[in-house]
């Protein structure tokens, strides 16, 4: 039979349903960016109570990798995070 | 001609139409110099998050306004001569938008 089982297995492999301890995870739980979406908020520096989420509780700005922020929406996140803290509004 | 937005905080301790004097005198500079004004907002007495030389608090004032760099030279060096203004922010854009508010409480601003 046509039977492409190496190919097959990859795609349906769920990470819940893996058959062993020592199978390679491959499917990760990959959240998408928060800020890529359809209808997304517009990051702002005016923009108080959604810039007060992407940082920590001394002040400072947390890292992408944490929050799955892409990389051109981190920058501008950085930024406008600046721009409220010069103004004192963070 | 580009956009921007211009956020003034001023001292705390002034009187309201001491308020509505700097608004009417910033954007008065704007017009006369090649720009065109296009929103004002005020965010009121607003607390900060920390001390700015010594102050605990102050008034924020709002401007949206189309303008070229040499409005813009003009906006800075009154800025810095100006003693009732504590801090200021210009940003430029491509494009404005007009419609939201982010400080709006009470529905109080003009």
């Amino acid at each position: 039979m046509k039977s492409k089982k190496g190919k097959f297995n990859k795609k349906s492999q769920n990470p819940i349903n893996k058959l062993s301890l020592f199978q390679k995870n491959d499917a990760k739980f990959m959240r998408k960016c928060p800020f890529s979406k359809k209808d997304a908020p517009e990051i702002d520096y005016k923009n108080v109570k959604l810039l007060k989420r992407y940082i920590s509780e001394n002040g400072k700005i947390l890292p992408s990798r944490i929050t799955n922020i892409s990389q051109k929406k981190q920058r501008e996140l950085s930024s406008s995070i600046k721009r409220a803290r010069n103004l004192a509004l963070i | 001609m580009s956009y921007y937005e211009h956020t003034i905080i001023a001292k705390h301790d002034l009187s309201t139409a001491d308020v509505e004097n700097i608004k009417k005198k910033y954007s008065d500079l704007i017009n006369k110099t090649d720009g065109e004004l296009i929103k004002t907002e005020n965010w009121g007495l607003l607390n900060f998050a920390n001390k700015i030389q010594n102050f605990k608090k102050g008034f924020y004032i709002h401007l949206k306004f189309k303008g070229k760099s040499s409005t813009i030279n003009e906006i800075k060096k009154r800025v810095k001569l100006d003693d009732s203004i504590i801090r200021d922010l210009i940003v430029k854009y491509k494009k404005l938008d007009t419609e939201k508010e982010y400080f709006s409480k009470n529905g109080k601003e003009e």
